[in-house]
Parts: structure tokens; C-alpha cells; sequence
């Protein structure tokens, strides 16, 4: 610094310092001591406020009358206000709410009820518009991480296709109307056949409303149904344990983990904390050199189709669904000595290892399986956990969180076996989807045609509102008061962000209303509290408190000890040939999140796939089928019913199992989930409807024929097949032992014709570390940088073309046999090189460094020659190539205005969606990541407020805060104690590319796996 | 149609008098100009239209109108360009080099494939102009003064572009117009209606023919020529900097520079052949453009073919000498990935068809000459595709990888393009004169010093 000073012949006169301050003691404060000094420097600075503004006396008389016309007459356009400007108002608060400084974000704690369980998170808001939904860091659900749909839940809200009105026939009608109307029916009935159909339920204010209608209408009885119900789950531990109890698990103390068919990391119940567990543990290898005495977990898998768990796994079996069974079977048989039954495709010197494995760690290992395996699994499971040791340990049972825990399926046929009789006088359908996803074979939609009252209450006017007569809209989960159960117990809250935005009722108020005690939303969530916390002195406060942290601390349902009964070893009955498995989308899940484009866009962990759900089948039944084109369709014939659909080829996808996810094929929804599945064109969108395929007795596997179809249907990827045929070290990998014997080589001398120091760098500089480790490729980053950034979507076409605007991508390799590779996830977004080679060929310097280290995006400056993303080694840069972010319906920018179809305030509503921290871009613009440089401002800005640098921690990106595993680290690398910078040295670490000399601030860290030698050698 | 050929560019007993006739009757006598010509400018108008159509739509919608994307943010628009500037190269290479090495051939053509310069570059400007995101703000390029003190970052050899583009552009079009002055008068001295003359006694700048014009008309025109003579090397060399900066793998060759400005004589006269041909035949003009000419250029394709293909030789020589992954990547890539066909047609076009121009034969076959100059005007346009979309649809990081297919808009901008071309190289035939009557004037006078000279000496 000294040298510096010098250089420019900067010095400061200590002594005269002195002496200003000794002859004036009235002035108290200065900034700096050049300010004392009176430097050249200091004076210059002091003088020009606006250094380099074109000074006006430097101008002379006739540029300085054509400056004043300008202004003249741009000042009397502000008087045409009104008349072709738009006339704006600021007008103050009249009462400033309480905490809220305009321009400054509020999070609020809330919750969000998903497939049965309810998550924690935390509401992003700006001027009471919600903009982001993140994970809430105490909550025992979420620890700061959010799921891909529960973040996407902001965009439901503000969703234009959400239904607004209540419909009687289709036609506009109030919410009164139909109080009458059902009240009528009520009291005519006195609630005998009026049948309430619930997705399950887990909130008690939910419960309370039909309770409370049940007290006024004992004859109302409800019955719950999801496509995702945890039926087996329920049996299996009925059967095991004799009552309905839920496990849940303990993956930090699990070395040994064995998966049969359970994704335990992107789908069962509390799969944000298991990664996070489980990620501790996969995390547990050495980062310098000769590090000993590490613990990482090993997890085996077994799976009949491809998932994140599987492709985590140190070992993993592609087995049919079916015979998923006869393993767990041949495993409880070894693992008690009993006669182990055949495992086709399994060798039983590797299921002998396992058991031996696991044995070695007894009560510190998990087997684990998935909800759609049958209850006969689930109990062999239990039974092997028990045998193991591990029940109270790392497996706990827990009383369901379920608030009526059923057999789902068997409440369903009951009811639509009272609907035929014509029992059913009313049905109240709650939000899920009955006549597009329940069984095809209950043929629930003529059954319903049997109602005479029907009525529908949901988010979108849907297929079964089309059958019902009465549409109700719901308020959404951000509009209103809930407290539900979490995946563990703990009572969660929801508080509304926003007051309903049309004239929307939640469940509880309607059932309030019905049952003639009309009450709003925060009465009824009241009175519920009241009820868990009693109504005694300082309610008021510890209710307060519990909305402010957004769950009631300690509700967590205790572990119940419970024996396993004895279980025999049972291989069901295995389906030869070819089977078809029955999965949910991964982000659409059931299909109610098909209206959203977030999630239709974000690409399918494997198969990269987006806004489609084609049939996954293996490279042997591909190769088998013959196709004449890859994109070729198929016909599956399913119990005598054929479906002609997309195929997929799908590496790791066991031979002769077809993955069919269901929840696409919507015919009557939103313009994001209609689908175009009796189009022609290649390019049709939507998927298919599986649904039809899916009967009550085959509900997750059946036996099928497939056929070859010639004619061709697109999917839409992001990522390609191809392989890597370069030596290029993209990727690197090691076994445990094999990093523990490391030592990386010492960096060799490159040639370099660069200076080494282009940038002089001051004040702390941002790196990232991406462990490839712990990385699930579940892509709640993706989502989250998505939100966050206002990034749009852009639609299957245009991924097809190669536009997605996604900063951040998660790149899927392969390596091994094509039958079983083994996969390795790769997380990049802008990595921002040091010497970037995109700054240089940008011609009007829209690409810049900052002091700090960011390759910044100057969008205002960017012309859209499109070099930079040229020069890009990494090609994280994303164009827009259409105007993708006015787009009121997201995605057919393609189709010229005219053409699109106009939605009730749109475009408003879609506004509110955006961060306004981020430059909304538009057309012909390059973006890319920008280490989300509005949170770094933003934590500088209080930091120079306490007059200090950013702590290490104070700065969290949006990838870094969805992750559930913590695979990204962001901070500063300057800062040698940061833990980026101890990541960043850590032997694993490498920087992407390095060859090429742009020298990354994004440090990567291979990938360690952890195999059984015994199996392997 | 294989012509006789002797050594003289000048063919026929002409005089004076019959060379001026014949060029300027071309631009006087409208009987002239059959009904092909009109056929001709009315199909090539036709074309034209697409361009105010892709180019109206282009700028309504955004360049997803055409096939580009990431990672091949560069597509038809850059082929486009470079393939345009390289034909924009044969003019001023054959009127300003050729003039300082007093090439005396030189002299009926030049003024032909000045225009096609001109015309050449106009049609090149349009891509890189319209090809960016936002191309109302393409004045951002220029270093125009403005109180935000913001300037274009010098180091982009896209800003290096603009002005060796831009600078080609008005040396040539001064250099054009300037070798027209005293043509313009001898137009206005044989023109008959009164209007005519008056416009080309507007256009000659009132040129009298004076000792004191002809001595500060050659004083101009050697200096311009000396001035367009680095700018031919440097246009091309500063375009193939739009590669050879790069890191990308395929473009970031040493090779560039030399092999692009070879590759743009090649191209441009190829195309200068290929409109001289029909031209020559439908005006009468064999006298003048003799088969000499076409054989020379013949020989300059030749030769700069081979510097081409050996360029291409380099390419795969030193992907596989260096080591690089990235390269050897490429090399596959181009050889035996989805587009080798493009690769193979490429060597095939400018490698193996100008072969046949080793032999006298196929040079004075005027259809072989025509097909091959078509062969090579395509294989130059590969050899943009093969450089631009296919190194950017490999890449670094094999995830990146995505085809590049040109949309429909491409095209119609492609053939709008050349619409325009064909348009104005028409017109420029009907209303100027197409060939430089001084200079083959002067050449004519010049042979015939030469042929009276070896009959004094008697040997003929």
C-alpha cells in the first residue's frame, strides 16, 4: 500500500494533520485523514462531486442555449401527465406499518402443506408483495433448504389462470349463492350423503372445519384421496407393528444406508433434512493431504427406475419394480437365516456383503424404501431394521402426521361405490383432481355424473370442476392462516403474506360458513391456538411467537417404541416381461403444479427432460424396438387399455421396466398445463395423461406390451447424450481409500503470456466452492436462482433450440455401462474467471470486472452481439433471443401478440412475481450469473453501516440457500479463515477448466464414492 | 464453349471509336438491353423483397426469428457476413494491387468487380448490423463523443471490424467513383438527349479531358490505390480476428489471417467469373473480356484455392500436432460428427473442384469456368458454416454440446441479401458503363505501339 501511495506521490502531511485538528477543536468529526491533509486528492474529490460530468462553465455560449432548449422542453413534457405520460402518484404512507421501510425486503415465517406434510419457510416481501419463498432455517422440515415446488409456489400465487370467481354451470355467481345453495342442501339432508373428498389432511384447521359441519350435519362424512397417498406405508407398518405408525429416519448416524426403491433424497416425506443428514455423512472425507479417520456413509441402491438417490449411491442395482420385493425378501432372509429366495439380475454374493455390511453397523445403518412399494416391503423393511438394531436408533416410528391415517384407496372406492348406489346426495371435492387422477378403473367421473350437488373448491378450474356444478376458488397458501403438521409432527404455521387477491375463500372459512358460524381466516386460526396452547395469560404472546418462528417449538412427534412383529421373507409375485412403474413428475408431481412453468421447465434430474413426460425405457428394450428415429413414439398397452406416447431412452433404467410419470396430459387448465397430446405436430407440448393407464388393483406397477409407433413427438432436453470422447479432466472422481492415499500434484508452471495481475483487486473478493459431493442434482438451486433473478421461462420450443435461460444448470455425466452408469452431477453457473474471456471481445464493454471480482453484466450497455457467450468456455451465458420476460402467459413469445391468449390482469399479476433487486431484462440482452450481486450489495451496504467488511456467512446466495445438501459455499476467498477459503484449498478442489487459463472464482470439489471392495473386486 | 484463345487482351480489329461505342451503347442505346436483362432485374427485384420482410419481422420480434442459440450464438448472420465481405475482395485486389504491379489485364475488369465490391460489402454490413440484440443501439460501436464518457472497449475485434468494414466501404466507393470520372464524361460527351448529358455532366464533375485533370486524376488514383492495396489484407485479416481472438476451439488458429484474405480473392473471383460470364455474353463484350481474362482469373483461383486448401490441411495438421483436447475434439467433430457432410462438400468445393483448372482445357471451357467459379462461390459459403456453428456446437464441456438448424427466417434473409446483390450489379450494368473505356483505350494504344514496333523491327 505504502508503494502504492508513493507511486503516485501521494503523501500526507501527519504533522500538519496534527496541527488542523489541534487549532480547531470545535470540529469533531472528519471522514478520513485526507479530509484533514486537504490532499490534492481529498480537495479534487471534495470539489467535483460528479467527477468526469461535462462541466457546464467549460461550455460554450451555444451548446449551453441548446442545453437549456433541451431541458426546457423535456421539463414541459412532465406537464403532459395525464395526457399521453402516464400519470403517476407517490403519495406517503399516512400510517407507515410497523417495521416496513419502503425498499427493504420483510421475510416472513410461513408454511406450505405439500403431499401430506407441511415445510417451513420464509417469505420474501417487498412492500407487502411476496416476491420469494425460502426454506426457514429453524423449522425441522426445511433447515433453511426449500424444494423446487415449494419455491414455486409464489408463482401460484400470481398465476393469471387461477381460477378468480365462483361458477355455478360455468357462469359467474357468488360465494352467498352458494352458501344458500349448499345450506339448503344441508338442512334438507341434515348432512346424510353429503360426502366431503379431501386430499389428505394434516391441517387442523382444515379438520376443524369439517368437524365443525360434521357438529352441525353429523350426516357429512369425508373421505381422502391423493394419487400420492402413503397407502403401503400405512399397511406396511399396520402389518409390521400392528398399528399405523410412520418412520422416520436419522441419516446423520447412518454409515450404511441400503435403498430399496426409496429416493430418500428428492421424494419421500422430509427428503430436505435427510439430504441435509445425509449430506453430513457423505461429507466426511479427507480435504488435506494424509487425513485419516473419516466416516463417510455408503449407500446401497436398489431401484426400478432412475433416481438422485440411485445416482448417489456407491452401489446401485436396477432391478424391476416388482421384484424389488423378492431383494428386500433375500436380504431379511440372510440378514435372520432363513432360506434366501432367488434375485434375478442381483448376485447374491453382493446381497450377502450388504447384509454383512450392514450388520457391522447395526443400529447405525437405514434400509429404506420407497411409497410405492407395497405394504409386503414396507413390513420386510421394518422387519430388517428391527433385526438390525437400528429401530429407535436411526430408524424412529412416529404416531402418522396424517390427522386420519387410512388406507386412502379403500376410502375412495368406498365412496365411489356409494356414488353409483346414488347415496351421495353432495360432494364437496377439496382441491386435488378426482376425475383426472384416480384410478381409471373406479371411473370416477361417471360415478360423479351420479351426484346431484356438486362442487368443487380449487386453486384452477380443472378437469373436475368442468364436471361439477358449483366451482369455488381457493385462497391460496400464501393468502391465509393454516397450522399443519410437518414431516415430523411439529405443528408448522402458515400466515398470509398478502390478503386474498380475488375473492377467494380458504377451506376453513367455507366450512365455517357452511356450518353456519361464519368466520374469516385468522378467527378460525385463533381459535385453533387457543385449543394448542390454551387460552390462559400471555396467549396472545406465545401465539405471537409461534407465528414469528413459524411452527409451535416441541410438537415434533416423540418416538413410540414399538415391537416388529415377526416377518417372513415373502417374494410376492413378480411380473415377467415387460412392466410399466407409476411415478409421480418430479416437480409436477400429481399434476397440480402443471400451470407452472418454473417447474415445467425445470429440467428432470436424469433425463434433463422438460414439459413432457415421456415414457423412460432402458438402452435394451430401445435397441429392441428398433426405431427408425429417436424421437420415435410408442404405444404401451397396459391390462388390455393402450396409450400411444413420447419414449425416452434413459441410461440406468433396468431393461424391461417403462417409467411412467404421471400428472401430465392436462385437457382442461391453465394455457402452461394444456396439453397438445392429440396434436400432430413434433413439437406439442404437455405430455401425456397416464392416469388412464392406472388402476386400483396396478396402482405403481403393471405388466404392459410396448410397440413401436412411426411417427415422430420432440422432447425436449437440456442436455444431450453425448459422451465425452476428450481426456479433458472435467470431472474428477476418487474412492474413499483412494483419497486418503492423495497427494495432488504440485502445480505445474504453465507458460503464460499474460500478466499475472490484470485486475488490481481491493476490498473482499467473492469465490464459491460447488461440492460435487453432496450434490443430489434435485435442482432446488435451479429454481431458486430462477426466482430469484427474475429469470423467465422461455418453452419447450425454444429449450429445444438450445434458449433456456436458466443461469444456473446442473450437468449430468456418465460413466461405466450404459445399462447401470454410474452418474455424476456437475452444478455450473458463471464461474467468474479472473481473466474472463468474455470481457475482452465484448465491443461496447457491457461485460466488466468489478474491483471485488464479479464478471458483471451490464444489461443497459448490452448490445447483443452475442461474442461474449461465444468466447465462453464454461457457456453459462444466457440470450434472450425473444422477449421472454414480457410474456404474460411465460412461454409462446413465439406466437406474435395478437395470438396469445389475454388473461385478466396478466400481465399485472405476473409483474408482482418479479425481485425488484433484479433488472427485469428484455429482448436481445445477454445475462448470466451474477453471484447474486443484489444480496452482496445489499449485506455491504448494513455491513458499512456497522463500518465494517461483509462477515463471513452474511452473504448467502439463492443457490447456496435452496440447497438442501449445502453443496455451495459463497464468501470471501481474500479472507483466509472464510470457509470458502478453506474449501476452496481443500485437496478435492479444482478449478474447472483450469487449462484454459481463465482462472475460476468457482472451485469445484470431485466427487468421492465410497464402494464396498468386496462387491467391486 | 470452349473459346480460342490468343495473348491479347483486346480482341477484334477495334479503334477508339468502336471500344467507346461498345461500352457506352451498353448504358445509351436501350435497344441494347433485351428482354433477359429486364427478366433478369425483375426476378432479382422479386428476391429483394425478402429482404424488408425478414429484415421488418427480424426487428418486430428479435433474433429468435432465426436459428442461432446457445451455444451458437452465431449462425447464418456471421456466415452471411464473412461470405459477403470475402466476394467484396476481388475488386479492389484486382483495380488497386493489380494497378501498382501494372498488370495491363487488369484493365477491362476492374471496374466490373469494383462494383461488385461495393455491392458485396453493402450486403456484408447488413448482418453484422442486424445481427445484434438490439439493433437500435448498434451506434454504441462508433466512438462518438457523449457526456456519459462511455467509449466502445477497444479490445474486441468486433470494434476492429466496424472500422476496417466501415473504411474498406468509402475507400472503395471513392476509389470506384473516382476510376468512373472520366468514363462519366466520355457518357456525357456521346449521350444524345439533353437530360442525359446533363446528369452525366453532373456526375463527371465537369471533367474536360486537360493535361492538368489526367495529371491530378493518376496523382489521386495511385494514391488511393496505395491506400486500398493494405486495406485488402487487413479487412479479412481484422474479420478472421473474430475468430483467431477467441478461445474457442476451431477458431482460435494462427492460420487465420492469411488463409481468410486468400480465401476471399478465391471467393471473389470466383464470383467476379461467375456474373462476368453471363454478363460478357448478353452485352457483346468478348472483345473485351476476352478469353485471356477469364483465364488469368482462372489461374488467380487457382492459386489461391491452394493456399485455402492448404489451409484446411493446416487446420486438421495442427489440431493433431498441438495435443489439444479441445482441438482434437473439434477435428472429430468436423470429420465424423452430425455435419461432416457440410465438412466433406466443403473440401470437396474449394479443394478438389478447382483442380480441373490445371488444365488449359477446362480453363477455356466458359461453362466448366462458370460451374466451378458456382462450386467454389458455395464451398466458400461451407467453409463459413464449417468455422462458425460447428466449432461453437462443441465445446469445452461436453454438456454444453447443442445442434445448430437454421430457420426459415435465415434464409430469407440469406436470399434478400442476395437479391440485393444481383439487383444493383444489374442496374450498375444497364446505367454505368460496366467496363473502363480509358484504360482499354490506353491499352489498345499500348498494343498497338507494341505490335508497330516488332513490324519496324520485322519480326512479327
Amino acid at each position: 500500500m505504502m508503494d502504492q501511495e508513493k507511486a503516485v506521490g501521494k503523501k500526507i502531511d501527519l504533522e500538519s494533520v496534527e496541527e488542523t485538528l489541534a487549532s480547531n477543536p470545535a470540529k469533531k468529526y472528519y471522514r478520513s485523514v485526507d479530509e484533514l491533509a486537504k490532499t490534492p486528492e481529498y480537495l479534487a474529490s471534495a470539489e467535483d462531486e460528479f467527477p468526469n460530468r461535462k462541466d457546464l462553465l467549460s461550455m460554450d455560449r451555444r451548446s449551453f442555449i441548446k442545453f437549456m432548449g433541451a431541458s426546457l422542453a423535456l421539463a414541459s413534457l412532465s406537464g403532459c401527465r395525464g395526457f399521453f405520460l402516464d400519470e403517476r402518484k407517490v403519495v406517503p404512507y399516512v400510517r407507515q406499518p410497523e417495521d416496513m421501510l419502503v425498499g427493504t425486503a420483510l421475510y416472513f415465517a410461513s408454511s406450505i402443506v405439500l403431499n401430506g406434510y407441511a415445510t417451513g419457510v420464509l417469505v420474501e416481501s417487498h412492500e407487502g408483495r411476496p416476491t420469494k419463498i425460502e426454506g426457514n432455517p429453524q423449522h425441522p422440515g426445511s433447515l433453511g433448504a426449500a424444494n423446487p415446488m415449494i419455491q414455486a409456489a409464489i408463482l401460484e400465487l400470481y398465476d393469471p389462470d387461477r381460477s378468480q370467481m365462483v361458477t355455478k354451470d360455468g357462469l359467474g355467481s357468488t360465494w352467498e349463492a352458494f352458501y344458500a345453495s349448499m345450506g339448503d342442501t344441508l338442512r334438507a339432508t341434515k348432512g346424510e350423503g353429503v360426502r366431503i373428498l379431501a386430499p389428505t389432511v394434516v391441517s387442523l384447521m382444515m379438520l376443524g372445519g369439517i368437524e365443525k359441519l360434521q357438529k352441525a350435519y353429523p350426516g357429512v362424512k369425508w373421505v381422502q384421496y391423493e394419487p400420492t397417498a402413503r397407502d403401503s406405508v400405512h399397511d406396511g407398518a399396520v402389518q409390521a407393528f400392528g398399528q399405523p405408525v410412520t418412520p422416520i429416519y436419522n441419516f446423520k448416524d447412518a454409515d450404511v444406508i441400503v435403498s430399496l426403491d426409496g429416493d430418500f433424497l428428492t421424494s419421500l416425506p422430509g427428503w430436505l433434512v435427510y439430504s441435509r443428514d445425509f449430506a453430513s455423512r457423505r461429507r466426511d472425507v479427507p480435504e488435506t493431504v494424509g487425513s485419516k479417520g473419516h466416516t463417510m456413509n455408503r449407500l446401497y441402491a436398489f431401484e426400478s427406475t432412475v433416481t438422485p438417490t440411485g445416482a448417489m449411491a456407491d452401489h446401485r442395482w436396477g432391478v424391476k419394480p416388482s421384484r424389488i420385493q423378492g431383494v428386500a425378501a433375500a436380504l431379511l432372509a440372510i440378514a435372520t437365516g432363513k432360506a434366501v429366495p432367488d434375485t434375478p439380475g442381483v448376485p447374491r454374493r453382493a446381497l450377502d456383503s450388504i447384509v454383512k455390511d450392514l450388520k457391522a453397523h447395526a443400529g447405525r445403518s437405514i434400509v429404506v424404501t420407497g411409497d410405492h412399494q407395497p405394504a409386503e416391503v414396507h413390513a420386510m423393511v421394518h422387519a430388517l431394521n428391527a433385526a438390525l438394531g437400528n429401530l429407535g436408533k436411526t430408524v424412529k416410528m412416529i404416531e402418522p402426521v396424517q390427522l386420519r391415517p387410512e388406507n386412502q384407496l379403500t376410502g375412495l372406492k368406498n365412496l365411489v361405490a356409494e356414488m353409483n348406489s346414488g347415496a351421495v346426495k353432495a360432494l364437496i371435492i377439496l382441491d386435488g383432481n378426482p376425475v383426472f387422477d384416480t384410478p381409471a378403473d373406479l371411473q370416477f367421473e361417471q360415478a360423479l355424473g351420479k351426484v346431484p350437488v356438486r362442487a368443487r373448491f380449487g386453486l384452477y378450474a380443472d378437469e373436475t370442476s368442468e364436471k361439477c356444478q358449483w366451482h369455488l376458488p381457493s385462497s391460496h397458501t400464501l393468502e391465509g392462516w393454516n397450522i399443519a403438521k410437518a414431516y415430523d409432527g411439529t405443528l408448522s404455521i402458515a400466515q398470509p403474506l398478502c390478503a386474498p387477491l380475488d375473492d377467494t375463500r380458504s377451506a376453513p372459512e367455507m366450512f365455517a360458513a357452511l356450518s353456519g358460524a361464519a368466520a374469516r381466516d385468522h378467527e378460525i386460526f385463533v381459535q385453533t391456538m387457543e385449543t394448542l396452547l390454551g387460552t390462559g395469560a400471555g396467549f396472545e404472546k406465545k401465539m405471537n411467537r409461534c407465528i414469528h418462528d413459524g411452527f409451535i417449538d416441541g410438537t415434533a412427534h416423540p418416538a413410540k417404541t414399538v415391537a416388529c412383529k415377526a416377518i417372513e421373507p415373502t417374494v410376492g409375485k413378480p411380473i415377467s416381461g415387460t412392466e410399466v412403474l407409476f411415478l409421480p413428475d418430479p416437480y409436477i408431481l400429481d399434476g397440480r403444479f402443471a400451470n407452472l412453468g418454473w417447474l415445467m421447465e425445470l429440467p428432470r434430474p436424469l433425463t434433463k427432460v422438460v414439459w413432457d413426460n415421456p415414457a423412460l425405457i432402458s438402452p435394451t428394450m430401445s435397441k429392441g424396438l428398433k426405431f427408425g428415429d429417436d424421437d420415435e413414439m410408442v404405444n404401451l398397452e397396459i391390462g388390455g387399455k393402450t396409450i400411444k406416447m413420447a419414449q425416452f431412452l434413459t441410461p440406468g433404467q433396468p431393461e424391461d421396466v417403462i417409467t411412467l410419470y404421471y400428472g401430465f396430459g392436462r385437457t382442461v387448465s391453465g394455457t402452461i398445463a394444456m396439453s397438445d397430446e392429440e396434436g400432430s405436430d413434433i413439437m406439442r407440448k404437455g405430455g401425456f395423461n397416464v392416469y388412464r393407464m392406472r388402476t386400483s388393483g396396478a396402482m405403481h406397477f403393471a405388466p404392459a406390451a410396448i410397440t413401436r409407433v412411426a411417427q415422430v413427438y420432440k422432447v425436449a432436453t437440456t442436455q444431450s447424450h453425448n459422451t465425452i470422447d476428450d481426456e479433458r479432466e472435467v470431472l474428477k472422481e476418487w474412492t474413499l481409500a483412494g483419497l486418503m492415499k492423495f497427494k495432488p500434484e504440485e502445480p505445474k508452471e504453465l507458460a503464460n503470456l499474460y500478466p499475472e495481475d490484470i485486475w488490481q483487486y481491493n476490498g473482499p473478493q467473492w469465490g464459491m466452492t460447488v461440492d460435487m459431493n453432496v450434490c443430489t442434482g434435485c435442482s432446488a438451486c435451479v429454481l431458486a436462482c430462477q426466482a430469484e433473478n427474475n429469470i423467465p421461462t422461455v418453452g419447450k420450443t425454444e429449450v429445444a433450440r438450445g434458449r433456456e435461460l436458466h443461469w444456473l444448470r446442473i450437468d449430468r455425466y456418465y460413466s461405466g455401462t450404459l445399462d447401470n452408469p454410474t452418474v455424476t452431477w456437475q452444478p455450473v453457473m458463471c464461474v467468474h474467471c479472473e481473466k474472463a474471456p468474455c470481457e475482452p471481445v465484448c465491443p461496447v464493454g457491457a461485460t466488466v470486472h468489478s474491483h471485488e471480482g464479479l464478471n458483471q453484466m451490464v444489461y443497459n450497455r448490452c448490445v447483443g452481439t452475442r461474442y461474449c457467450s461465444n468466447n465462453c468456455p464454461y457457456k453459462v451465458r444466457r440470450f434472450n433471443y425473444f422477449n421472454y420476460s414480457d410474456n404474460q402467459d411465460q412461454f409462446t413469445t413465439q406466437k406474435p401478440p395478437e395470438a396469445r391468449q389475454p388473461k385478466p390482469n396478466g400481465v399485472q399479476l405476473l409483474k408482482m412475481l418479479n425481485n425488484p433487486e433484479v433488472t427485469v431484462r428484455g429482448r436481445g440482452v445477454m445475462e448470466k450469473c451474477t453471484y447474486c450481486v443484489q444480496r452482496i450489495n445489499e449485506a455491504r451496504i448494513e455491513a458499512k453501516k456497522q463500518g465494517q467488511d461483509p462477515k463471513d456467512g452474511d452473504i448467502i446466495t439463492a443457490c447456496q440457500q435452496a440447497c438442501p445438501t449445502q453443496a455451495i459455499v459463497f464468501g470471501n476467498i481474500a479472507d483466509k479463515d472464510s470457509k470458502v477459503s478453506k474449501l476452496r484449498s481443500s485437496i478435492r478442489g479444482y478449478k474447472l477448466l483450469e487449462e484454459v487459463n481463465t482462472r475460476p472464482r468457482t472451485t469445484h470439489l470431485g466427487k468421492v464414492r465410497n464402494p464396498n471392495t468386496e462387491i467391486t473386486a | 464453349m470452349t473459346e480460342p484463345m490468343n495473348n491479347k487482351l483486346i480482341m477484334g480489329s477495334q479503334t477508339l471509336e468502336t471500344i467507346d461505342e461498345m461500352v457506352t451503347d451498353v448504358v445509351l442505346d436501350s435497344k441494347r438491353h433485351t428482354k433477359t436483362w429486364f427478366m433478369i432485374v425483375l426476378a432479382a427485384f422479386g428476391v429483394l423483397q425478402l429482404l424488408p420482410i425478414g429484415v421488418g419481422w427480424l426487428l418486430y420480434q428479435g433474433i429468435g426469428i432465426w436459428g442461432n442459440n446457445q451455444p451458437a450464438a452465431w449462425g447464418f448472420d456471421i456466415i452471411n457476413f464473412v461470405w459477403w465481405i470475402g466476394i467484396g475482395h476481388a475488386g479492389t485486389l484486382i483495380s488497386a494491387i493489380l494497378l501498382l504491379l501494372q498488370q495491363q489485364w487488369r484493365n477491362s475488369i476492374n471496374r466490373f468487380a469494383e462494383a461488385m465490391t461495393i455491392f458485396a460489402v453493402m450486403c456484408a454490413g447488413l448482418y453484422p448490423a442486424l445481427h445484434t440484440g438490439r439493433p437500435w443501439n448498434d451506434f454504441w460501436l462508433f466512438p462518438y463523443p457523449n457526456i456519459m464518457g462511455v467509449w466502445p472497449q477497444w479490445r474486441s475485434p468486433l470494434i476492429w471490424d466496424v472500422f476496417a468494414v466501415s473504411t474498406y466501404f468509402t475507400v472503395s466507393a471513392v476509389f470506384w467513383y473516382v476510376g468512373l470520372i472520366p468514363d462519366l464524361a466520355t457518357l456525357r460527351d456521346r449521350a444524345k438527349p439533353m437530360w442525359v448529358k446533363k446528369l452525366f455532366a453532373f456526375l463527371c464533375l465537369g471533367w474536360r479531358g486537360s493535361v492538368k485533370h489526367w495529371e491530378r486524376y493518376q496523382q489521386l488514383y495511385l494514391i488511393l490505390a496505395g491506400l486500398s492495396t493494405p486495406l485488402v489484407l487487413s479487412v479479412h485479416t481484422i474479420v478472421s480476428y473474430d475468430f483467431a481472438v477467441s478461445i474457442v476451439p476451431g477458431w482460435n488458429v494462427t492460420v487465420f489471417p492469411p488463409y481468410f484474405v486468400a480465401g476471399a480473392v478465391f471467393a471473389g473471383f470466383a464470383m467476379v467469373l461467375l456474373l462476368a460470364i453471363p454478363v460478357r455474353a448478353m452485352y457483346g463484350l468478348k472483345d473485351l473480356i476476352t478469353a485471356k481474362h477469364l483465364d488469368w482469373m482462372a489461374k488467380i483461383m487457382l492459386a489461391t484455392g491452394m493456399i485455402v486448401f492448404y489451409g484446411y490441411m493446416l487446420e486438421l495438421f495442427y489440431a493433431w500436432y498441438s495435443g489439444e483436447t479441445g482441438e482434437m475434439t473439434l477435428l472429430n467433430w468436423r470429420l465424423f460428427g452430425p455435419y461432416r457432410y457440410a465438412y466433406y462438400a466443403l473440401i470437396f468445393c474449394n479443394g478438389i473442384a478447382p483442380q480441373i483448372m490445371w488444365w488449359n482445357k477446362a480453363r477455356r471451357n466458359i461453362g466448366a469456368l462458370w460451374i466451378v467459379s458456382l462450386i467454389v462461390s458455395v464451398g466458400m459459403w461451407l467453409e463459413r458454416f464449417v468455422i462458425i456453428p460447428m466449432s461453437l456446437t462443441r465445446n469445452y464441456l461436453p454438456s454444453a454440446d447443442k445442434m445448430y438448424y437454421p430457420k426459415l427466417f435465415d434464409f430469407v434473409v440469406f436470399g434478400g441479401s442476395i437479391g440485393m446483390f444481383i439487383t444493383l450489379m444489374f442496374l450498375f450494368v444497364r446505367f454505368l458503363p460496366a467496363i473502363n473505356i480509358f484504360e482499354v483505350k490506353e491499352q489498345l494504344d499500348h498494343m498497338k505501339k507494341h505490335d508497330s514496333e516488332h513490324e519496324l523491327a520485322g519480326v512479327h
